[in-house]
């Protein structure tokens, strides 16, 4: 089959973003593979939401632009997306709030007037709209009612059933009155895996609470909310402290002390927030305390456009702190990275006792994907937490029978020193945010200065060593034009490598995930003389492009730029080849 | 049985006959005779001359940022609620720069006790206003004067729910010891706001200053009646301070209200979350 594309729009306020996944989570049920992605504007009520869903029996990993099935429930949706409509596209309207003029395939399903007949609210418009699209692309009913079951389970069978029966109206009308439309793109799949349909916020959930986080905080920020929101519905269960503090200077605090005290921390937020904390990253650095910053990025500067998405954050990301002190950047490229790279940032941030920041945006964050739940489950089963150097049962020299200093900042040949639990017996030792000697008192003499500076930018060279990934390829290492990129491009690269092999054109693609530090000699060897090499950033500077250059040397003069607040789509790469 | 020994760092850098000397003898007396040592309590410092006990102090520590030793001590305690966490902060470092997490952590009843050395100046940066100090006051920053009244920390820690709230003063050693016992002893946030000379900066707020303005609360004060501290510590405007605990109830604490803590098990000691199966089908 065809990789078909659907999309659902109406006010903000009228279940939109539940809609959207609910067929999302039909789709991924029924054994094809979803690309989905909302847009919202940053109000509660009022205004234009859409969700858009791509879906296929085959692998996709992008968007797909034109639009095969529109589903207004206004007219403004029509008029909105009409541009990305397609003389076979099917529009699914009430004919009795609006009609249009126009090429394509109209499916009139009075949405009023069910309602009115069913006694329902406004609200359930929605779902009457997403059975009959359901009937319209041949997909199982039966698998929605499943849906709408979990979703109102708490709220008792009466709820169910009266939610199911707008569904059912929804597809029955469609099924008894426009049967010849009826296709089966979304009919049940014999050889089906099981399939969780998972947003990049989603993946970074699931792995902190698989890495052991114990203490997330946060301050609510548009596009890392949901991930505050996730996992404080699960703390009961997780027994993880979820702490919404009064401001995000609190929220990396609170998180510092805890991870001080030997949890493991974590933070989200976006730009803004991260503003805010950039002067405790500084501190976690000099006073060597682990932590995990979840930076979901949408376009600034400031308040900027709260909704959208932008890698603008990136060089701020990398460079956030005052003073030198070594920091880990890692940006996964889908949510199966987000898991795979979450858990390495608790690893990391535990065994080189520096901030490890975890760089997303609202396309990834808020955007879904199917996965193969075997393939999640083995990520998250087959890990095991490395907490480093930090001792958990005392330390291997004995206490004195007084409590002694501990050399917490010790000098090692790593730059990694041993981190005792605070309350462990024999010992006591002070995590400072002034320079310190190796037991942590304060000093101002020049040479423990130059070996505390010393042994913190060692790190870096282990780092380099033992943990840094060099980025993915893929295409062609014949190829002559490789693109260079990193973060949430990555599905649309590939579904634009893919059409471009179509038409005769070989790519490669360089995808990097390990962001900063770079290994600039293994960098360089990456890059040849002879080769056409084209930066693909969502921001308007090319910051990778500037952050390769000063790392590395190496220099992409190619660019292939987006800043609108809109992710890269596969036409922004195919365009810039005609 | 502890001695004030084990608690002694290295020697302090204050100026002679700061009021930072008695309030650090203070501490270290305390904890003492609470039957701490070293290596079960957590301290968090703020940064100012306050905050430079950090070195004169043995325990397990935080020397934390300027305003942030709140934060930082309300995660320790959350890791670990069977550690004593103490704040030892200054005027500006808590009522200034770090003053929202002062009013949030007061709303959450944390179980940390804050010891705010208040000497109405700022002295690691030699010589500015503070929050604390006097309307008219004049600094290196306010050399026309301070035009701000000054903050009423005991006031706004009690409106903002703080379950234990008092005022000592470092010229009196021996009531400042056993007022910080009590506040470490005290389940929730307590706050003691501890008057205190700043020798080189403050030619206002002196020993003589405070001798004249200062009394104890009689011993029949009833600790438990809002209104009535409420008044008390609005005695602070008239430049009238009241020493002693002000007030102080028994209300739940932040972590006793946490589910998660329902067994009692710090954080740091729990079993690894397993059930990942449940929360993964969520998303099928």
């Amino acid at each position: 089959m065809a990789t078909l594309s659907v999309k659902i729009g109406g006010e903000a306020g009228f279940g939109i973003m539940t809609t959207g996944l609910l067929f999302s989570k039909v789709a991924a049920r029924s054994g094809y593979h979803i690309v989905d992605y909302i847009e919202y504007p940053s109000l509660i009520r009022g205004g234009h939401n859409a969700y858009e869903i791509t879906f296929s029996d085959q692998p996709i990993t992008a968007l797909k632009k034109q639009v095969d099935f529109l589903v207004c429930l206004n007219e403004d949706t029509f008029n909105k997306q009409r541009h990305l409509l397609h003389s076979e596209s099917a529009v699914i309207f009430d004919g009795d709030e609006f009609n249009f003029e126009a090429p394509f395939i109209k499916v009139k399903v009075p949405f009023k007037k069910i309602i009115d007949e069913l006694k329902g609210k406004v609200v359930m418009k929605n779902t009457i709209a997403l059975g009959a699209l359901l009937a319209l692309v041949g997909g199982n009913l039966v698998i929605l009612d499943d849906l709408i079951r979990e979703q109102f389970l708490k709220k008792g069978e009466k709820v169910i059933f009266f939610n199911q029966s707008f569904a059912h109206a929804g597809f029955n009308f469609v099924k008894e009155n426009y049967s010849h439309l009826i296709k089966d793109y979304l009919k049940e799949r014999e050889s089906k895996e099981a399939q969780l349909v998972l947003s990049g916020n989603d993946s970074f959930s699931l792995a902190a609470v698989a890495a052991d986080c114990r203490l997330y905080a946060s301050y609510p920020m548009t596009p890392s909310s949901s991930v505050l929101s996730t996992l404080a519905s699960w703390q009961s269960e997780t027994k993880m402290i979820v702490r919404h503090a009064e401001d995000e200077i609190s929220v990396i605090n609170t998180a510092l002390g805890a991870s001080f005290a030997g949890v493991r921390s974590a933070v989200g937020t976006s730009g803004g927030g991260f503003s805010l904390m950039v002067e405790s990253i500084s501190f976690a650095g000099v006073a060597e305390i682990p932590i995990v910053i979840f930076l979901a990025s949408r376009p600034g500067p400031a308040t900027g456009m709260p909704t959208w998405t932008e890698q603008g954050d990136l060089l701020f990301a990398c460079f956030a702190g005052h003073g030198e002190f070594p920091k880990i950047v890692l940006a996964p490229g889908d949510q199966e990275e987000m898991l795979e790279l979450t858990l390495k940032a608790f690893d990391l941030t535990d065994y080189y006792q520096t901030p490890v920041i975890v760089l997303s945006d609202m396309y990834l964050s808020e955007g879904h994907r199917s996965l193969r739940k075997k393939k999640v489950e083995e990520i998250l089963f087959q890990y095991h937490v490395n907490r480093g150097k930090l001792n958990l049962n005392g330390t291997t020299s004995l206490p004195s029978s007084l409590p002694r200093n501990f050399l917490r900042y010790q000098v090692t040949d790593d730059g990694i020193s041993e981190r005792l639990i605070p309350g462990t017996s024999g010992f006591f030792y002070q995590a400072n945010s002034y320079e310190h000697l190796e037991d942590g008192h304060t000093t101002e003499e020049a040479k423990p200065r130059k070996d505390q500076v010393d042994k913190r930018n060692r790190k870096w060279i282990t780092y380099l060593a033992r943990d840094f990934f060099l980025p993915k390829f893929y295409g062609s290492q014949e190829a002559e034009i490789v693109f260079v990129s990193w973060g949430a491009n990555k599905g649309t690269i590939l579904e634009a490598q893919r059409l471009l092999r179509d038409k005769g054109l070989t790519t490669g693609f360089y995808h990097f995930t390990h962001l900063y530090p770079l290994d600039r000699e293994k960098v360089r060897q990456l890059f040849s003389s002879n080769k056409r090499y084209i930066l693909v950033e969502n921001n308007s500077w090319a910051q990778f492009g500037k952050l390769l250059a000063m790392e590395t040397g190496v220099i992409v003069e190619e660019k292939i730029l987006r800043y609108d607040g809109r992710p890269i789509e596969v036409g922004d790469i195919f365009g810039f080849f005609s | 049985m502890t001695t004030i020994q084990e608690f002694a760092g290295y020697p302090p850098t204050w100026c002679p006959g700061c009021g930072n000397w008695p309030i650090g003898q203070a501490i270290k007396k305390a904890l003492v005779d609470l039957g701490y040592s070293p290596d079960k309590v957590v301290i968090v410092f703020g940064v100012g001359c306050s905050g430079n006990m950090n070195d004169f102090v043995n325990a397990y520590a935080i020397h934390s940022l300027h305003g942030r030793a709140l934060p930082n001590a309300i995660g320790v305690k959350l890791a670990n609620h069977r550690l004593p966490v103490i704040a030892i902060v200054g005027d500006g470092d808590c009522y200034g720069e770090g003053g929202n997490h002062f009013l949030h952590a007061c709303r959450g009843n944390h179980d940390i006790t804050v010891l705010v050395h208040d000497n109405s100046v700022y002295g690691l940066t030699t010589g500015q206003s503070a929050p604390t100090s006097p309307k008219g006051f004049k600094s290196k920053s306010t050399p026309q004067g301070m035009i701000e009244i000054p903050i009423n920390p005991l006031a706004l820690a009690l409106t903002q729910g703080a379950t234990f709230v008092a005022q000592a003063f470092s010229g009196d050693l021996i009531h400042l010891i056993e007022i910080i016992k009590l506040a470490i002893r005290h389940r929730g946030f307590s706050l003691v706001n501890i008057l205190q000379p700043c020798i080189t900066f403050n030619k206002v707020n002196t020993y003589e200053y405070y001798f004249q303005r200062t009394y104890k609360l009689s011993l029949d004060h009833t600790k438990d009646d809002y209104r009535l501290a409420l008044k008390k510590c609005l005695e602070n405007n008239e430049e009238k301070y009241p020493l002693g605990i002000i007030y102080q109830v028994e209300k739940p604490t932040f972590h006793d209200q946490l589910p998660q803590f329902s067994d009692d098990v710090p954080l740091i000691e729990k079993e690894k979350f397993k059930d990942l199966d449940r929360l993964i089908n969520l998303f099928q």
